[in-house]
């Protein structure tokens, strides 16, 4: 570590240890659960393994292996440590295992994620039917996170412990190991495994484990053989069980077998056997296939791609990559396609790194963004051909722009955002989108093959270096612009150096035939040199003296050519005029008289019969031009790579619905706002006294004065209250036992510290106004929560909400106030672009630029250091309220001094914040240092990568299909009409996204109260999949969603709650899902709306999306793939303030369930160490050229690996693995084009597939009756079907109560109420979209096939809805 | 078994409420085949009788029982073996369920059962000699048109009004119960409330819920005009494997004990409407042959053409003179968007296109033969049932042979005999709802023997069945049919049910991808051929 960096990191700590002294003393003061600070700090992996297990002695003895061995060698080594009660202070042989079991997985997933909390429920030791004893390992679902590896380790760690305390082997009943293989096989089919073992795999693993494999039961379908057996507690299956059995024993024997074979203790021979795929017959296959897996699917590709190399012999062609088209599947409505895979016109790939660019992100220029009329922004995310899945959107102005044809008949490129704003009304086609810039680093992630480098400025000045020109002298050239020369100097270089012609002057040759070269040729031929006119074209063309312009006459086969390869000219009426002509005219071999030197039967048979994409012979010209044209022509852009919208960036404070501003449980007094003041004047009778309520908080007792209280302090003795455990039946007190559970003296029950309490909310309200100084007007709502979840239902004080509501901020689950954003990588920044002065920055230590200058000039780049982060505009605003909250907050409640003292948000420079990933339980330490108006949060990746779980990689992208086949695009067709539902009163799109990859439906209803399908959507798909909550109804219901998925909730309207925040007792709308045979309709949508009681919530591993690991063979491969993908899938993470993390984050709040733990922030790291990170960081290359070497290996479709760039895991570990990150690409400013994605400023749904299908008409390389034919079998046909379906087997609903029935009552009226009784399927919500589809199916020229399906479907609705007898006339009848 | 027969023929006779002499008993015990003479004995006990006695059941035994449903395949011109042939265990295994509710004969394929069926069949064996003795010229036909009843096509009224849907149901309710009348004397749920309980009662109503209760009891609620009631079916009585069997929304009837506080009934005896065993069913009265087949699927991919023209050729052929009739139980075509990315495996992409298709093959089968055809799932009509026949532009397309199109399902009468034809979509749901013993893929008739019980082709609502609501529940059987045709299932599969025969065809398409990978394997290219003056069924292969 540098001297700099070490400065860099003492000044975080010294301002994090300032921040921890006050926070101190005001826990101290206050009522808070705890009289301390309950964010441990960690300086490193072991601190956090520690901290998060809380198991002391780890974190030494961690650091003391790790120097010694790997960390896999290092959990075995920690299991002796155990065994021998050197670590951990454990009396049973069970709690020793346990320990060791759970130190190994923390140590294997770093830390930063809740499986060893919560993926592991306990460890028993049990007895054999010889007598002899056994161990068994209790999973649960969130031991998903851990990864397969970890998984599997956890067992055999568990197993080695067990042979050192000399326990016997677990020897299953043969009905148990049945019952493994059917639970197995259900749990997959029911929720999907990402490998399925065989049934005789899975026996055999159940036979020779030597520990028994248990869990809880996580879903709701039921083993139907091996009920019921003694030694199995539930006859559902154990999805944690599954996971380990599956995905990790199964999967990744061939990785244990390597640590068995250390130890001696430990023998799994049979370990062989599974990795031979000697167990069952084909399992040969599935075994290779699992260890390819990680091989991914880029190799797949890379093969595909040599394919016509290798066909080379025969006609030989261009190096050409296969084109894919996996990311257009499952196209959603309102989000466009920008490029169909492959096609002339899309984007050209681009190889470089910009400074705002890194793992997963894909350079466009931001003309590009306006031009495709803005539904790119900055952050937006992207389904991508190539080289991964996806990648956020970055703004590059130092690549090439679109080309366009304007209606005036100028064809040219855009290069200036301002520019493409002002014409972009005038475009009538896209020609083309310009470039794409990626950087090498993604295809080392991806694993994915070299494709052919377009030929552009970075290559030509290497070639010409190459030739042998001096290029420094003509660097140092001040006359000499080697990026943009004018034609003269081109052609000299070319002539001179016998180099290839520069690019800017080398058109698309390989895009037309050679035909339409020979006809432009002749065309050329009978042309005309003149004058450059001013009115023709770019104002920059210099004026040669016998004239540049080429003046051609006219045809339509000439223009078209002509726009094909990218040359930008004017159409005219008459004429065809073409600015600085000259390399154009050399080019086609004719002289500068414009005389033709060749024929067609000059060219070789080669150059003739040279094949274009399609294989077409003759089909690419640009061997013909390397003939006829007097210097060498390069390919200009032999790789295009289609994508399309995937979605928009995201940037908005995170709020529970309705929003919370104090945890204090007030029930239904508050009505469905949870008003605080509302409840303290509510009375429940007549005679019953005002803000008189019955709510379930603690039970506490002060240890001084032994009075009772509900709080965290004693009001009178301000000491700390402790809880108190009673027996709700005996109303006996119990003590708490070692093993931490209170059992009733008396009865044996568990003993509980809550209470189910009357407060008097009035006078704890107005305690609480005059405790902090304020009176009953400073806010207009004061919002408090129906119940606490929490374990202890230990209340916040009030005086906390008061002061959020008064300062406009609204509390997480945990206490902590929280702003969304998503990430985006920046490795170098200007203080201009920050909108900070370059003062600012010299005193957050930083004080050389890039190139070690002294750092002087607000447009100097320097280079981010790995902690500081920029917050978008919006971030900032919200953290600003933050702090003045947390002000207030420190000086009217705990009597302190302010910290913060923020007049602007220019103040928050410098200061600290927490970042978090989703689903991880540790937060990152980072350090504000500007703001942008993107809105995205840009840091460093290695800050990104910090707060990322990095032990799992996100297969999860890739798991598109739901269960029974359906892919989970129809997941997101579902989310569409999520979407339109709620276009009606919000466009914030963004928020509703969360991605559920699997068939998940949720259901709602519309403003008026009539009910629609509402499915879910999908959030990032790399952040969701470890968990999904499984919410339970009381009716039985089940639905599984992610937990950022907005389920709506029942409160005097529909309001939108996070799945994860769900609580028990909410009133979801509820939907029967009921799933068909996949014979059937795509979309098993179904049933009525109505609102149903929660009555469990829980976390459950995600799998609902793994079919299609099943589905397709090489889930792996996809899976390693899928890394990419994830890491720019838009992981949504979240920032919040660092004093308000410290002073208000209490364990206590989190809800007492599975996976209530996640997201929150039991862990901080203050510093990050690069080798801890997530590995996807570490592919970032950090150089700021790639040779001419890389240049000509993308030609051969090399594999990345061959080429040497550096990438920033050479630096590890060294002195410089905090610095050094180039960049071959500068852009202006990170935050250029449009700050907001069309897909969030547009209104309806309906106005944004307008706009979709709108962009796809102008789109050159857009099939928009592809992407019509997408829309229609994605969206309106699955919602008709769906629906119509719905319709007819549909629930009803009392309108006066809201009771449901399954089918109408006999007598027609509520049985309960006698109310009236309504469907919950209209005919409204079934045919909503039929006009607009058989609409579409027009306009757009769709197949027969799909428009058939459209006339069916409106029969059946004729014939569902109308009468034969009195049919509806239409105005056809009367004309 | 021998030891326990008699003891659960007097258990079956006290669940009917009869008495019985010892000596009846042990004769019934005695009998080839125990469940079906003690039915038969019943049947023909007259109706004020209380006491079986010994003359009586010596009286019905020797008159012989009534007639075995199966053998009828064995004919020996029969070229292949169908799959289901008579004297495989599969087929006897039919006769117990012939006579529920009868819980002492199901389940245990007893010897008993399986002794009887040689016996038996001589009643109907021999008789499918009629093909072999033809040779008359062809072409000689003139079926008189077909009498179709229960046809919703251009009756369709329904709008999609919660109200319409309320008044399908309490028609169900309506002619199902009155089927159940005689057998139950009904307290409507209203009264029962108010009852003060300890009392007998029975109620008749249509199955809301069935839930089990934590100590394994059967808690099956009942809904009738007035409201529901809770009945408890007790796990230890023998009724209790009954409750298997309900289908959601079907109409029963209970006899039973309110209990003290009048709040619930414990139920003794549950009923269905079912065929009665006295059914008998009628035939024609001329040798004339109908044709009964299912699920063509034209423009699939694996739609068996050349099988197709076979079975055509062999209707011209003098073997087939008599045959005059065919009936097409659904899916003529493989229909568009019926499941997801559908194009890749069709043949002929366009719905249209597929439906001329079908009309030219239709034109290969003799133009004198009578025809019709009702439509299926995979058909361009609503799915929602019961489904109208196809529209105007379908039917000119088939105009081939003047067929009759009419709804599904529709009662269609041929030579005075009633044949229910039904697509058979319930199927499925029956067949993944009941035991498998009592509905199998393999035996799809025994799913169908279910409906006849019920009464009702498509029970369970808000399942995999689609309703529209129409004036009245066209599902509803309301008057015994001869013959139950349906498809869908793409099995094979025929048996008698109360005299009723149930006849499930097979398909003209070959296995496709889907029935693959979840290993169904279809019935294809077999054209059941019905005697119509008998009831006698040969199935020809034409694979």
């Amino acid at each position: 570590m540098r001297p700099s960096d070490e400065r860099y990191f003492e000044r975080l700590e010294s301002r994090l240890d300032e921040a921890f002294d006050v926070a101190r003393e005001a826990k101290r003061r206050g009522g808070d659960p705890r009289p301390e600070v309950e964010i441990p700090v960690a300086k490193d992996m072991a601190d956090r393994v520690e901290n998060i297990l809380g198991i002391e002695g780890v974190a030494e003895r961690v650091r003391e292996l790790e120097g010694e061995m790997s960390r896999e060698e290092a959990a075995l080594a920690l299991v002796d440590d155990f065994v021998e009660g050197t670590v951990g202070d454990y009396d049973t042989d069970a709690g020793k295992i346990e320990g060791a079991v759970r130190t190994a997985v923390a140590l294997l997933t770093e830390g930063v994620v809740a499986a060893p909390i919560e993926g592991i429920d306990r460890v028993e030791v049990n007895d054999n039917d010889d007598g002899t004893q056994f161990v068994s390992v209790y999973y649960a679902g969130p031991i998903r996170s851990a990864g397969g590896t970890a998984q599997a380790l956890s067992v055999l760690v568990a197993d080695y412990a067990r042979a050192l305390l000399g326990i016997d082997e677990y020897k299953a009943r043969d009905i148990e190991v049945e019952r493994y293989a059917e639970e197995v096989a259900l749990y997959d089919s029911e929720t999907g495994l990402q490998y399925t073992p065989k049934d005789k795999e899975t026996k055999f693993i159940a036979e020779n484990s030597p520990i028994c494999l248990d869990g809880e039961a996580t879903g709701q379908e039921e083993v139907s053989g091996f009920r019921d057996l003694e030694r199995v507690d539930t006859n559902s299956p154990r999805g944690g069980m599954c996971l380990v059995l599956a995905e990790g024993i199964a999967l990744k024997a061939p990785k244990i077998q390597r640590y068995t074979r250390n130890l001696d203790e430990v023998d799994w021979p049979w370990l062989q056997d599974l990795i031979d795929g000697t167990i069952g017959k084909d399992d040969g296959d599935e075994a290779e296939d699992a260890e390819d897996t990680e091989e991914s699917e880029a190799d797949a590709e890379g093969e595909a791609e040599d394919a016509p190399d290798d066909a080379d012999d025969e006609p030989d062609g261009p190096p050409r990559v296969e084109p894919a088209d996996k990311f257009l599947r499952d196209l959603i409505a309102g989000r466009p396609v920008f490029g169909h895979p492959s096609r002339p016109g899309g984007f050209r790939l681009r190889y470089g790194r910009a400074r705002n660019h890194g793992f997963a992100t894909a350079g466009v220029h931001p003309a590009t963004m306006h031009v495709l009329d803005d539904f790119l922004a900055t952050g937006t995310q992207i389904k991508t051909e190539r080289p991964g899945k996806a990648g956020g959107v970055v703004p590059v102005d130092s690549i090439d722009g679109p080309t366009v044809k304007l209606a005036n008949g100028d064809v040219r490129r855009i290069d200036d955002p301002a520019e493409a704003l002002e014409l972009r009304n005038g475009i009538v086609e896209i020609l083309d989108v310009g470039e794409y810039l990626v950087n090498y680093g993604e295809f080392i992630e991806n694993n994915h093959a070299l494709p052919p480098a377009s030929y552009v400025v970075e290559w030509w000045v290497q070639d010409l270096e190459h030739a042998g020109a001096n290029l420094q002298a003509l660097r140092d050239d001040p006359h000499v612009d080697l990026e943009d020369p004018s034609a003269e100097e081109a052609l000299a270089w070319a002539e001179e150096f016998d180099a290839p012609l520069h690019p800017k002057y080398t058109p698309l040759w390989h895009d037309v035939s050679v035909e339409q070269v020979d006809a432009l040729a002749a065309a050329a031929s009978e042309g005309r040199f003149v004058e450059a006119d001013g009115a023709a074209l770019a104002p920059d063309t210099p004026t040669a003296d016998e004239g540049d312009t080429l003046v051609l006459p006219r045809t339509d086969a000439l223009c078209e050519t002509l726009e094909t390869l990218l040359v930008e000219h004017t159409q005219g009426e008459e004429t065809v005029t073409v600015p600085d002509a000259r390399p154009l005219v050399a080019s086609l071999g004719l002289t500068d008289d414009l005389e033709r030197t060749w024929s067609l039967d000059d060219l070789s048979e080669r150059a003739r019969s040279w094949p274009g994409d399609d294989g077409k012979a003759g089909g690419n010209a640009v061997e013909a031009i390397g003939e006829v044209a007097p210097f060498a022509v390069r390919e200009r852009a032999p790789t295009r790579i289609g994508n399309r919208m995937g979605r928009p960036e995201k940037s908005e404070k995170r709020e529970m619905s309705p929003a919370v501003h104090t945890l204090f449980p007030i029930g239904e007094a508050g009505g469905s706002q949870r008003d605080v003041s509302q409840a303290a004047s509510y009375t429940a009778s007549m005679r019953g006294k005002a803000g008189q309520i019955s709510v379930q908080v603690a039970r506490r007792e002060c240890p001084d004065c032994t009075s009772r209280t509900f709080k965290a302090r004693c009001p009178d003795c301000r000491t700390h209250t402790e809880a108190v455990y009673e027996c709700h039946k005996c109303e006996v007190r119990a003590e708490l036992d070692e093993s931490g559970r209170a059992l009733c003296p008396r009865c044996e029950g568990e003993a509980e510290p809550v209470q189910f309490a009357e407060i008097d909310l009035r006078s704890e309200l107005d305690d609480a106004l005059a405790a902090v100084g304020e009176r009953p007007g400073v806010y207009d709502i004061l919002k408090g929560v129906k119940g606490l979840t929490s374990e202890h239902k230990l209340p916040e004080p009030i005086e906390k909400g008061i002061l959020r509501a008064k300062h406009g901020v609204s509390s997480f689950k945990d206490g902590t106030v929280r702003y969304d954003m998503t990430d985006l990588p920046v490795t170098s920044v200007r203080a201009s672009e920050l909108d900070v002065s370059v003062d600012q920055l010299r005193g957050l230590g930083y004080e050389t630029d890039m190139d070690g200058d002294p750092l002087r000039h607000d447009d100097q780049l320097v280079e981010l250091r790995v902690q500081d982060i920029v917050l978008s505009d919006g971030a900032a605003e919200h953290m600003l309220k933050t702090a003045s909250f947390v002000d207030a907050l420190l000086e009217q409640y705990y009597g302190l001094e302010p910290f913060y003292d923020v007049d602007d948000r220019e103040d928050l420079v410098g200061e600290l914040v927490f970042g978090m990933a989703p689903h991880t339980s540790a937060a990152v330490v980072g350090r504000v240092v500007g703001f942008t108006s993107a809105a995205v949060g840009y840091a460093h990746p290695y800050f990104h990568a910090a707060k990322r779980r990095n032990c799992f990689h996100p297969e999860t992208n890739l798991w598109y299909e739901g269960k029974d086949g359906w892919e989970h695009g129809s997941i997101e067709r579902f989310v569409e009409k999520y979407l339109d539902e709620s276009t009606a009163d919000t466009d914030d799109f963004g928020t509703l996204v969360s991605e559920l990859d699997g068939e998940v439906r949720v259901p709602s209803v519309t403003e008026n109260g009539e009910p629609v399908l509402k499915p879910v959507e999908a959030v990032s798909k790399h952040v969701a999949p470890d968990y999904l909550v499984e919410i339970e109804t009381a009716d039985g219901r089940s639905v599984t969603v992610t937990p950022d998925h907005e389920m709506l909730v029942w409160k005097a309207g529909t309001t939108r709650v996070r799945a994860s925040e769900l609580s028990e007792g909410d009133e979801i709308l509820a939907r029967q899902s009921v799933i068909d045979q996949p014979t059937d309709d795509p979309l098993a949508a179904d049933g009525g709306t109505t609102s149903s009681e929660v009555v469990r919530v829980e976390i459950v591993r995600s799998d609902v999306d793994h079919t299609y690991c099943l589905t397709v063979a090489d889930t792996h491969t996809v899976a390693v793939e899928g890394l990419l993908a994830g890491n720019c899938d838009g992981d949504e993470d979240c920032v919040m303030l660092l004093m308000d993390g410290l002073l208000n984050f209490s364990k206590s709040f989190l809800p007492d369930k599975r996976g209530g733990q996640m997201d929150a922030p039991l862990v901080m790291s203050s510093r990050i160490d690069p080798s801890e990170i997530d590995d996807e960081a570490h592919n970032v290359d950090i150089v700021d050229r790639y040779p001419r070497e890389f240049y000509l290996a993308s030609r051969e479709l090399k594999d990345p690996e061959e080429v040497p760039i550096k990438i920033a895991e050479e630096t590890l570990g060294t002195d410089e693995e905090y610095t050094g990150f180039r960049h071959t690409h500068d852009t202006s400013d990170i935050a250029l084009g449009p700050d907001l994605s069309a897909y969030k400023t547009l209104g309806s749904m309906m106005d944004k597939m307008d706009a979709q299908l709108e962009l796809a008409r102008k789109l050159k390389a857009v099939d928009e009756t592809d992407v019509a034919e997408r829309v229609i079998e994605g969206h309106f046909l699955p919602d008709l079907i769906g629906n119509l379906r719905a319709f007819s087997r549909q629930e009803t609903r009392c309108l006066d109560c809201g009771e449901k029935y399954r089918r109408m009552p006999l007598t027609g009226e509520c049985r309960e109420c006698g109310g009236r009784v309504n469907l919950t399927v209209h005919q409204g919500s079934v045919n909503k979209y039929m006009d607009t589809a058989i609409h579409v199916a027009d306009e757009y020229d769709c197949r027969d096939y799909t428009k058939q399906r459209l006339e069916v479907l409106e029969q059946s609705l004729e014939s569902v809805f109308e009468n034969d007898k009195n049919k509806q006339s239409g105005i056809a009848d009367f004309m | 078994m021998p030891l326990e027969t008699p003891q659960r023929i007097v258990a079956e006779l006290a669940s009917r409420g009869y008495n019985a002499d010892r000596e009846a008993v042990t004769l019934l015990a005695g009998a080839s085949d125990p469940g079906r003479a003690l039915a038969a004995a019943l049947d023909s006990l007259p109706d004020d009788a209380l006491k079986l006695s010994a003359a009586h059941v010596r009286t019905t035994l020797d008159r012989g029982v009534v007639p075995d449903p199966e053998t009828d395949a064995t004919s020996p011109d029969v070229r292949t073996d169908s799959p289901t042939d008579a004297t495989s265990p599969d087929v006897r295994t039919d006769s117990p369920t012939d006579a529920p509710p009868k819980p002492a004969a199901s389940g245990d394929g007893d010897p008993p059962v399986s002794d009887a069926t040689p016996a038996q069949s001589s009643t109907t064996a021999g008789n499918g000699t009629a093909v072999e003795t033809g040779g008359s010229a062809v072409g000689t036909r003139s079926p008189p048109p077909a009498d179709i009843l229960g046809d919703i096509t251009g009756e369709s009224t329904g709008t999609g009004e919660y109200d319409e849907f309320v008044k399908v149901f309490r028609d169900r309710y309506e002619r199902l119960s009155s089927v159940l009348r005689g057998r139950v004397n009904h307290r409507p749920t209203s009264s029962l409330e108010s009852s003060p309980g300890g009392e007998d009662a029975a109620i008749i109503g249509m199955v809301n819920d069935v839930r089990s209760t934590a100590s394994g009891h059967w808690l099956v609620e009942l809904e009738d005009t007035q409201g529901v009631f809770p009945c408890l079916v007790m796990k230890d009585k023998p009724i209790a494997e009954l409750v298997d069997q309900l289908l959601m929304d079907e109409v029963i009837a209970v006899d039973g004990t309110l209990s003290g506080d009048g709040g619930i009934l414990f139920v003794d005896s549950l009923h269905f409407p079912d065929v009665p065993r006295t059914h008998r069913p009628n035939t024609a009265d001329r040798h004339v042959q109908a044709a009964l087949i299912s699920d063509v699927h034209v423009g699939s991919q694996e739609f068996m053409g050349e099988a197709w023209s076979r079975f055509a050729d062999w209707l011209h052929s003098p073997g087939a003179e008599s045959v005059e009739y065919l009936l097409i139980a659904g899916d003529m075509v493989e229909g568009v968007g019926v499941y997801p990315n559908q194009d890749e495996e069709l043949s002929i992409v366009d719905i249209y296109e597929q439906y001329e298709a079908f009309s030219e093959h239709l034109k290969e089968v003799p133009g004198d033969m009578e025809i019709v055809m009702i439509p299926g799932n995979h058909d361009a009509v609503r799915l929602a049932e019961p489904q109208p026949g196809f529209t105007e532009e379908l039917r000119d397309i088939m105009s081939a042979h003047d067929a009759r199109i009419s709804g599904n399902p529709s009662t269609v009468t041929v030579e005075g005999v009633d044949v229910l034809m039904y697509h058979g979509v319930s199927l499925d749901e029956v067949i993944a709802e009941l035991p498998e013993d009592k509905a199998s893929y393999d035996e799809p008739h025994k799913a169908m023997y279910q409906l006849l019980k019920k009464r009702h082709v498509a029970p369970q609502y808000g399942g995999h069945t689609r309703l529209a609501p129409e004036e009245r529940d066209y599902l509803v059987i309301e008057d015994v049919p001869d013959v139950f045709h349906t498809g869908h299932v793409h099995k094979l599969g025929w048996g008698k049910y109360h005299n009723v025969l149930a006849i499930n065809s097979g398909c003209w398409q070959e296995q496709t991808d889907f029935q693959k990978s979840v290993n169904i394997s279809p019935d294809h290219a077999y054209a059941p051929i019905l005697d119509l003056d008998t009831l006698n069924l040969t199935v020809r292969d034409f694979n």
